[in-house]
């Protein structure tokens, strides 16, 4: 191992999340402390109080919705009066509230309200943990990824999130171009790939040109409500109906507990099926049968084909979307040189079979689907952090988005495209439509349409005391300048007079500063409190493995007493139970438990030491 | 002692269901096996609508059937002053016919002397009584409860709340709970019960907890998968055990259940006692 701090990648998603690194020059992904690659995007207040994220979460999430978050990712960085924002509120079953001023989404849970980045942060900070347990020391830096179409605010607040979870993000790069990187095609010809990603709550493609170290995300498209989790459903349909048909009716959804397991089984058999060909569906005592009748099991055979024939709408949607984002970038299909599949649910082979019937061509394999945008993002942090000669990639912080401003008839005019490298600086001359018109509003859209009005407004501001003359003679400058750290200033100017006014905008992820500061206090406090109970579980671990280990030196002692007289075995068997439970609580690092044994190892030293004692006393020999 | 407990558990649904008559014979067919059984004498004192601070035993206890129980003199023994009934009203019926040969039995004061029932002042039968200790229901719909019919609910809330703190004291902290419950059904304001109420859940939740050991061990199944529908669970436990896959801890599982904590950890210690899981 070298001596490097380590650097992680983590692919943030909606529905899982994953972290890799490059350790020995080999990108890999690290195994979170339950052993799973995937670790489910989902943060819980249970009903015991105890906070759970990932699979815990995601275990409770039916019977406990209104206290679980889950698909977060499709509220960071948005504005609260958003259409997405406005769609979400329609399907999450959690409550939404808006930020001060509208000008993001908050999340109530068990009584708090929460901005997006902090439940974010609470699924990085799991990854980082993961990530330290697996290193065996503190990780502080990371590359996170976002979709290719997330906006500067998105972009911000997720970089915000990595804050609160103390990581330092050393840079945020697009999910396609990550999954692009861990193939290496940045190392082979110039080609086209396209990157279909369907995973458990979107479906993504992207179209991108690479060069030799040019990544350039070229059109993007999916669908936000299209994903396993919809393949799952069918599933849980499928089942309750003919459970219902089986047992006079009883319908599975209507029972939190039953449709939590239904819904685990569901999905359990749909990714065993990618491998197999038929699976079974076995859930006893899933739900009540009534008064004074037992509990109702479910067994079912679900096969192969059976799902392809539940799903194949939701497969044929996936293509439709591809046909028109192809078509939409004036690219045939024919053209495409690769294609890589990422997600979970490309590992099925309905899905495989469309791709290369519409493609034309067998998809990238070799990479699991599900790992292969981590493992790109830990490749660029790899790179940054420690950076090799002839191998200085990678990618180049970029605008994500078309930058610009409104002009006459409500168009979108861009100063700055797409992908340009920061920081950078633009100038474009306009001029006035009006006669004596002496002030003139500079509105500051990104976006990639051609109408205004569907691009994101980030701030406007009025030029006046512009001199007055005929339309079209006064020339004003408009300048963009984005910083490295991102900021964009925007400033006008009357070329003949001087006259100048400006604005800064900063992306902003929704959280004030003073929130950002008490979020990060906060956190310090809680590290502090797991620090203090870390130590004290270890002080009393020293402690009483001392005592265990001075009642093992007495062993053979009290055993040879023990031979002389028939009192004192049963006290034995108290004692050896006592220590069998001290050690459950070593192992478990179960500070509690460890507390409430050390009284009764205290005294079974004590007996030892008397036993023992007894042993060697003059009548002993 | 299966059957004791079975009995224990009819004569508890019967009494909480109204049905009185059922109820005391399990109870009363419990202390034939087992003499001293704290709960069944507890619940008797309930049923005889014993006051505050009433001690059980002077609850009938059968002699063996056809057994004469000889006296000093060797004739057969007449029911012991100590053995009779808690009631007061009405007084104790003479011995049936042939009662030297048989123990006594609450039965032999007719159903009625198995309670105590309010007079009216005009030396009336309190009806409304009678409807709530009988296992007759009311022939007559319900048309809302009078007033005057409120006051047997509290005085029977004063019965139940001193029978769970006896209970409680005597150990039997589900009885005790079953208690508190109704209780607070019928009083959701009710103070002491609200007391007693996390007593003895703190108090079942430990003696629970401590069968499972530390709880942030591993359960694991001890039997085969194919093995769990052989089993007779009802669904919250089927639900709790199909969360045992090896990767979760008890912590994890309390928090995941969604249930109560008590009837958590009450489900989790019976799977280890059946022997389905292990830690």
């Amino acid at each position: 191992m070298n001596d490097l701090e380590p650097a992680i990648g983590i692919d943030l998603g909606t529905t899982n999340s994953v972290v890799a690194t490059v350790r020995d020059g080999i990108p890999r992904v690290i195994p979170n402390r339950s052993g799973q690659t995937l670790t489910p995007s989902i943060v819980a207040v249970a009903k015991n109080g105890k906070k759970l994220v990932g699979a815990l979460a995601k275990r409770q999430a039916i019977t406990n919705a209104e206290n679980t978050v889950f698909a977060a990712k499709r509220l960071i960085g948005r504005r609260w009066a958003s259409k997405e924002v406005d769609d979400a509120r329609h399907v999450l079953p959690y409550p939404l509230v808006s930020g001060p001023d509208g000008n993001d989404v908050r999340v109530e849970l068990a009584g708090r309200v929460f901005a997006i980045p902090e439940i974010s942060a609470m699924v990085l900070a799991e990854l980082k943990a993961d990530a330290e347990a697996w290193f065996g020391r503190p990780v502080n830096k990371a590359v996170v990824t976002v979709p290719a179409y997330f906006n500067d605010g998105q972009r911000h607040a997720t970089k915000d999130a990595g804050r609160i979870a103390g990581l330092e993000v050393l840079r945020i790069i697009n999910e396609p171009t990550s999954a692009a990187l861990a193939y290496g095609f940045g190392k082979q010809m110039e080609r086209k790939v396209v990157v279909f990603d369907l995973g458990g709550g979107t479906f993504d493609i992207s179209i991108l040109d690479i060069g030799k170290s040019v990544y350039d995300v070229v059109a993007v498209g999916g669908d936000t409500y299209l994903g396993g989790e919809d393949f799952d459903r069918r599933v849980i349909d499928w089942l309750t109906f003919s459970f219902a048909k089986d047992n006079g009716g009883v319908d599975l959804r209507e029972d939190k507990m039953a449709l939590q397991r239904l819904k685990d089984g569901s999905e359990r058999a749909k990714i065993e099926l990618s491998g197999l060909t038929s699976t079974a569906i076995h859930l006893p005592f899933l739900v009540g049968g009534g008064e004074g009748k037992p509990a109702l099991h479910l067994d079912r055979q679900l096969t192969r084909e059976k799902l392809e024939e539940l799903t194949r709408d939701l497969v044929d949607r996936c293509i439709a979307v591809a046909e028109r984002t192809l078509k939409d970038a004036g690219v045939r299909p024919a053209q495409v040189g690769e294609v890589i599949l990422v997600g979970g649910m490309t590992r099925m082979p309905r899905v495989q079979k469309a791709v290369k019937d519409f493609f034309g061509r067998e998809p990238c394999r070799g990479v699991h689907p599900e790992e292969v945008v981590a493992l790109g993002a830990a490749i660029q942090a790899h790179a940054l952090t420690a950076p090799q000669p002839g191998l200085e990639v990678l990618l180049l912080d970029v605008t994500p988005q078309n930058l610009g401003i409104m002009v006459v008839g409500g168009y979108f005019q861009t100063i700055i495209p797409r992908n340009t490298t920061v920081p950078t600086s633009e100038t474009h001359l306009f001029t006035t439509v009006q006669d004596n018109q002496t002030s003139v509003r500079i509105a500051v859209l990104q976006g990639a349409s051609e109408r205004a009005v569907d691009n994101e407004l980030l701030g406007e501001f009025v030029l006046d005391g512009i001199r007055p003359a005929r339309r079209g003679e006064v020339e004003i400058e408009v300048t963009f300048d984005i910083s490295a750290d991102g900021i964009v200033g925007v400033s006008a100017r009357d070329v003949v007079t001087g006259q100048q006014q400006s604005i800064t905008v900063t992306a902003t992820s929704g959280l004030t500063e003073e929130e950002m500061k008490r979020i990060l206090d906060e956190r310090v406090d809680e590290l502090l409190e797991k620090k203090q109970t870390t130590q004290e579980f270890d002080l009393r671990r020293e402690r009483m493995s001392a005592t265990m280990a001075e009642i093992e030196g007495l062993r053979p002692a009290v055993s040879e007493a023990l031979e002389r007289t028939r009192f004192g075995k049963d006290a034995v068997q108290k004692a050896e139970a006592v220590l069998s439970r001290v050690r459950q609580a070593i192992e478990a690092r179960d500070t509690s438990a460890l507390g409430e044994q050390e009284e009764s190892l205290e005294r079974t030293l004590q007996l030892f030491k008397g036993l023992a004692g007894a042993g060697r006393g003059p009548g002993a020999r | 002692m299966g059957e004791v407990a079975e009995l224990i558990d009819r004569g508890i649904k019967a009494y909480v269901s109204g049905r009185v008559g059922e109820a005391l014979r399990s109870f009363q067919e419990v202390l034939e096996r087992d003499p001293e059984n704290p709960r069944a004498r507890s619940y008797l004192l309930l049923i005889h609508g014993g006051a505050a601070g009433m001690v059980p035993d002077p609850i009938p206890l059968p002699a063996p059937a056809a057994v004469p129980l000889p006296g000093p003199g060797g004739e057969s023994a007449a029911p012991q002053p100590t053995l009779s009934p808690p009631v007061s009203n009405p007084p104790a019926a003479p011995s049936s016919p042939g009662g030297d040969q048989f123990a006594p039995s609450p039965w032999d004061e007719g159903p009625a002397a198995a309670a105590t029932f309010v007079l009216e002042p005009d030396g009336g039968l309190d009806l409304q009584a009678v409807a709530e200790k009988s296992d007759l229901r009311p022939l007559v719909p319900d048309g809302g409860t009078p007033p005057a019919a409120q006051a047997p609910a509290r005085k029977e809330v004063d019965v139940w709340m001193q029978a769970a703190k006896e209970l409680f004291a005597l150990g039997d902290f589900t009885g005790s709970l079953e208690l508190i419950e109704k209780i607070l059904q019928v009083d959701p304001d009710h103070g002491s019960a609200r007391d007693y109420l996390r007593q003895n859940e703190a108090t079942l939740i430990a003696m629970y907890e401590s069968k499972l050991g530390p709880l942030a061990s591993v359960p694991r199944l001890a039997i085969k998968p194919e093995e769990v529908m052989w089993l007779n669970l009802d669904h919250r436990a089927g639900f709790l055990l199909a969360q045992i896959d090896g990767t979760v801890d008890y912590e994890a599982l309390f928090a995941l259940s969604g249930l109560p904590r008590l009837d958590t950890a009450r489900i989790l210690a019976n799977l280890i006692a059946d022997g389905v899981i292990t830690s």
